[in-house]
């Protein structure tokens, strides 16, 4: 009897322990409290981040989103990794840099070895490498934080910039910079919140946040960060043996940039509208059917269009193909329709 | 004299009736569980489905034309095509979704459930053997189940990967080429890993051929549980219920295929492995010892 007492504790005991680990396992693992840190100027902090150079580092990007996207099929790269998706990223602080953005069962790898910039998607198991990147495109195509760094400099003129306090990204102590719009934006947007890495003052994580909803609508962020140098073979790409090599156009982004033509900014700072003419696609690849399908019909002075609406803006497609979109109300797009005519 | 006075005053309880080796029960658990011709056939067509998408992958010259990749399915087959050591490892994420969960748990179903169904449990139970180390041994021979179908899976996905596909070396998802040992090394580690979570589909299943008499039932319910995780792991309101889910982390098979390596996801995945491992042997132990003998 005691001895069948004891097997029965052991495995009681046994069962607990199995649920208690798993619990662990479910517990988000954030939770640390915010560190303390020297007080800093907002001013001086946007300065600082602006002037920073990245540094050698290697960690994971995770992207949270709550946009509601559907998921369009056949897109470009990014578009997976920001419909809720996770990338590893390498830089070695002198321009050059790695990012692979994983997918069920694919990855996306992006090298820029210094002087060409290679694309290799294992879905369809081709290298496009672009020899003369365009010097200003190419940090932002395998640096996230550089994205972070040039949208405080698109936004910052037309914001109010404060820090409020700090918090604690990927193990590292960061001061939490918000941007809001100014008042004259005209934008569905709340705040932008950055988080700011204290001692290397490079983005780690940005969120942004939308008018009536307190969880934020994107959050993107490094889970994982290591400062220093990496290993130099992640900065070298050799196309593997049956893989198909493909030479990108000069300046071109992709194969439906071109057919799209060159899109026009209206406005800065919060209010921005973007302009462009959607590429003509056939049958269900037609991104014009695909507006009709999930968009709602409006009519104003552009004629007659379908209005898509997320939480962080909206796109506003014409029957005549051209687009409008920014993180702004509907009369926005009207008027940056309108004025870019 | 006073030895068997006490013999006679507590039989079920003290040590002292000589009992075999574990190590002999083992022998012959495994003689058992691996003679039964359920058992062979079972392992001998999972260890055929590598070769059957190996065959159809080189008589369609891949399937890169049906455009699986866009779905977001199973495009680990995609990068089978002129990529051999691709195989195993797609072979093993495609069968340790329903197929292996499916001869372990009808091992598990035969060790407990099944002996009760005979009626041969009942020997077992009033042999001079605990009633822990009974279920342990029957653990073992669960376990070499699953280790056989991860490893059978895999050996069969290698030889037909090398020799039908071919390849030198291993192209990974992320484009860089890895030599062929190590890629090897990659393939055994996954196949250690899907051992590892078919072991804790094992432990559950277990547990439950310890609470019934029907072998049946045992199967039936381990598929369902299968099938019910797969349900909730689409409902994405229930998120938070996620990381609780055996089969969250059987996405990770692919990321031997990544370079450099990421380890995370397959850590995690062994760390509730073990968890399921450690609640399924509880259960299956505290049951076995109340069972009526």
């Amino acid at each position: 009897m005691k001895r069948r007492k004891a097997t029965l504790t052991a495995a009681a005991a046994g069962t607990v322990a199995g649920v208690v680990g798993l619990g662990l396992l479910a517990l988000p693992t954030s939770a640390s409290s915010a560190p303390s840190l020297p007080p800093v100027g907002a001013e001086q902090l946007v300065e600082s981040v602006l002037r920073a150079q990245p540094p050698a580092m290697g960690g994971a990007v995770k992207v949270d989103n709550a946009l509601g996207l559907p998921a369009v099929p056949g897109v470009p790269e990014g578009t997976a990794l920001l419909a809720g998706g996770q990338a590893r990223v390498w830089l070695d602080g002198q321009g050059r840099g790695r990012v692979q953005i994983a997918s069920s069962g694919g990855e996306q790898t992006i090298v820029h070895d210094g002087s060409t910039v290679w694309r290799w998607d294992s879905a369809s198991r081709t290298v496009v490498r672009s020899s003369h990147p365009e010097p200003q495109g190419v940090p932002g195509t395998v640096d996230p934080s550089a994205m972070a760094r040039e949208l405080v400099g698109r936004i910052r003129s037309s914001s109010a910039v404060a820090v409020d306090g700090t918090a604690r990204v990927a193990n590292r102590d960061a001061y939490e910079l918000v941007l809001t719009p100014a008042p004259s934006e005209r934008t569905v947007l709340r705040e932008v919140r950055v988080a700011v890495d204290a001692e290397k003052r490079v983005p780690l994580r940005v969120t942004v946040l939308a008018n009536g909803s307190s969880d934020p609508v994107l959050q993107a962020g490094f889970t994982e960060l290591t400062m220093g140098q990496q290993d130099a073979g992640l900065f070298r790409f050799e196309p593997p043996a049956g893989a198909t090599v493909k030479d990108a156009e000069r300046h071109v982004d992709g194969p439906s940039a071109k057919k799209a033509g060159k899109p026009t900014v209206v406005g800065d700072g919060w209010d921005t509208a973007v302009v462009v003419d959607l590429p003509k696609g056939e049958g269900g690849q037609d991104p014009l059917a695909l507006v009709k399908q999930v968009g709602k019909p409006v009519e104003g002075a552009y004629g007659r269009g379908w209005l898509v609406s997320t939480r962080v803006g909206s796109a506003l497609v014409t029957e005549s193909g051209r687009a409008a979109l920014g993180a702004v109300p509907e009369q926005v797009l009207a008027e940056a329709l309108g004025g870019a005519r | 004299m006073t030895t068997t006075v006490d013999l006679a005053a507590q039989p079920a309880a003290g040590p002292p009736v000589p009992r075999a080796g574990t190590l002999r029960l083992i022998r012959s658990e495994l003689r058992w569980v691996l003679r039964r011709p359920r058992t062979l056939v079972a392992l001998g067509l999972l260890a055929l489905v590598p070769v059957a998408i190996g065959v159809t992958l080189t008589l369609t010259d891949g399937i890169r034309a049906g455009g699986g990749a866009e779905r977001g399915g199973p495009s680990l087959l995609a990068a089978v095509a002129g990529n051999g050591l691709v195989l195993p490892v797609a072979a093993l994420s495609i069968t340790m979704v329903l197929l292996m969960p499916l001869v372990v748990s009808m091992a598990a179903a035969d060790a407990l459930a099944g002996e009760a169904a005979h009626g041969t449990l009942r020997g077992l139970l009033l042999a001079p053997v605990g009633r822990v180390r009974l279920v342990m041994v029957k653990a073992v021979g669960v376990l070499v189940v699953a280790v056989l179908a991860a490893g059978l899976v895999a050996v069969t996905g290698w030889l037909t990967g090398m020799v039908l596909i071919g390849g030198d070396g291993l192209v990974t998802l992320s484009g860089t080429t890895v030599p062929l040992g190590t890629a090897t090394l990659r393939v055994a580690l996954v196949a250690g890993w899907v051992a590892a979570q078919m072991a804790a589909v094992g432990a559950v299943a277990l547990a439950i051929s310890a609470a019934t008499d029907h072998p049946l039932v045992v199967m039936a319910a381990s598929m369902a549980g299968l099938i019910l995780f797969g349900v909730l792991r689409s409902l994405s309101a229930l998120d938070w219920l996620h990381p609780v889910l055996l089969t969250e982390g059987w996405i990770s098979v692919a990321d031997v295929l990544r370079d450099p390596m990421p380890t995370e996801g397959l850590l995690t995945g062994l760390l509730r492995a073990g968890c399921y491992v450690l609640i399924g042997l509880s259960v299956a132990v505290a049951r076995t010892a109340t069972r009526e003998g």
